[in-house]
């Protein structure tokens, strides 16, 4: 009966850790969560005996699932963006890569920029799936300027999922944006133009 | 008075581990709380493990390489995560 | 040797409580470093209290390879906040 005494709120630490774990949303929080969890959960299998186990917890659960996950999580949360390498240093660029850095963090997302050498290259990647979304500076005649008359850059996505979130956070004096797709390329949609820059233009 | 003695060691560590740990609530940077964790969370584990030590000779081996560990592994993880939280030097 | 163990639970506590409440994700770690840390002690605890040769063994080595997966994970989270 005296043994119990410490027993029971080693044990009852597993489930809060485990709830902890479960109601985690950022994944790498959830990363180092599980190794909380692991520790704690190598103590509880010592306390009945199983030194076996709790090596194992320590060594495979641990160490070798965290780090894998870790690697896992790191490359398949990532956007890949293409832009044409002559305009990455710009100051708009730099602005516009800001808000869209700003934007998908909320989503847990990590962007990756992808430069091309010309259009061309780009949109063939765009074709082929290598890159999710592209940017390119706005050509004087094609979509309309901002009344500003600082430059704008036309995004392109294939995601349609990415297309609703910039849609909603990106400002449209910053970025013009279309989404493509791929499989009917009749369903494209182009963002509709606010009235009174069309009036400009 | 060994037993005495290993008592007080125990204590004297489980102080030093709400000592280090208790910053950690607080909302001062993560180099502060590093320094405080490390300094005085490993000193006292150390101080727990001398304390067995005192109980049980016999499993001297042991107790003298957790010993070891903790103070190697410790201090070179405190240094790991200074690095890596200050941006990697770049 | 109970309340030993019970005041090391209240002392756990606390970094749980810690990692509970993310704000940056090196808060957490310095969280997990401690727990780490403070359960192979615990584990040691336990085998001297219970004279078993065995749970040493495995807390000392669970003390010692736990530190070395702390580093690899800072490692990899530092790369991801790179980008």
């Amino acid at each position: 009966m005296s043994e119990q005494l410490y027993i029971i709120p080693i044990v009852l630490l597993l489930p809060l850790t485990g709830c902890m774990l479960v109601l985690q949303v950022n994944p790498y929080h959830a990363l180092v969560i599980r190794g909380i969890f692991g520790a704690i959960a190598a103590l509880v299998y010592v306390l009945f005996g199983a030194a076996d186990v709790a090596l194992t917890e320590a060594l495979v659960g641990t160490m070798l699932s965290i780090t894998l996950y870790a690697v896992a999580v790191r490359s398949s949360l990532s956007l890949r963006v293409g832009a044409i390498e002559d305009q990455l240093k710009a100051h708009t660029a730099r602005e516009l890569l800001s808000v869209l850095r700003a934007t998908f963090s909320k989503h847990h997302l990590r962007l990756e920029i992808v430069p091309y050498t010309n259009l061309l290259a780009m949109q063939a990647a765009l074709r082929a799936k290598e890159i999710h979304c592209s940017y390119v500076l706005s050509e004087p005649g094609g979509s309309p300027s901002p009344p500003g008359g600082g430059s704008r850059y036309d995004i392109q996505t294939r995601v349609s999922r990415l297309y609703e979130i910039m849609q909603a956070e990106v400002p449209p004096t910053k970025a013009y944006l279309r989404y493509i797709d791929l499989a009917n390329p009749d369903k494209s949609t182009e963002v509709p133009i606010p009235e009174a820059m069309e009036g400009k233009s | 008075m060994i037993d005495t003695l290993s008592y007080l060691c125990i204590g004297v560590g489980i102080f030093f581990w709400f000592w280090g740990t208790l910053p950690l609530v607080g909302d001062r940077s993560v180099l502060f709380k590093l320094h405080s964790l490390s300094v005085a969370d490993t000193l006292g584990s150390m101080s727990i493990v001398v304390g067995l030590l005192l109980k049980i000779p016999r499993e001297w081996p042991l107790l003298v390489l957790a010993l070891i560990s903790l103070a190697i592994w410790n201090t070179v993880l405190g240094y790991v995560l200074a690095y890596c939280s200050s941006g990697g030097g770049d | 040797m109970n309340w030993i163990l019970l005041a090391t639970i209240a002392a756990l506590l606390i970094p749980i409580y810690e990692a509970w409440q993310d704000e940056n994700i090196w808060q957490t770690m310095l969280a997990f470093s401690s727990i780490a840390s403070k359960t192979s002690i615990m584990i040691l605890i336990v085998s001297v209290l219970r004279d078993d040769w065995t749970l040493g063994v495995v807390g000392v080595i669970i003390l010692s390879v736990g530190n070395a997966a702390l580093m690899l994970l800072a490692h990899i989270i530092r790369r991801t906040n790179e980008l």
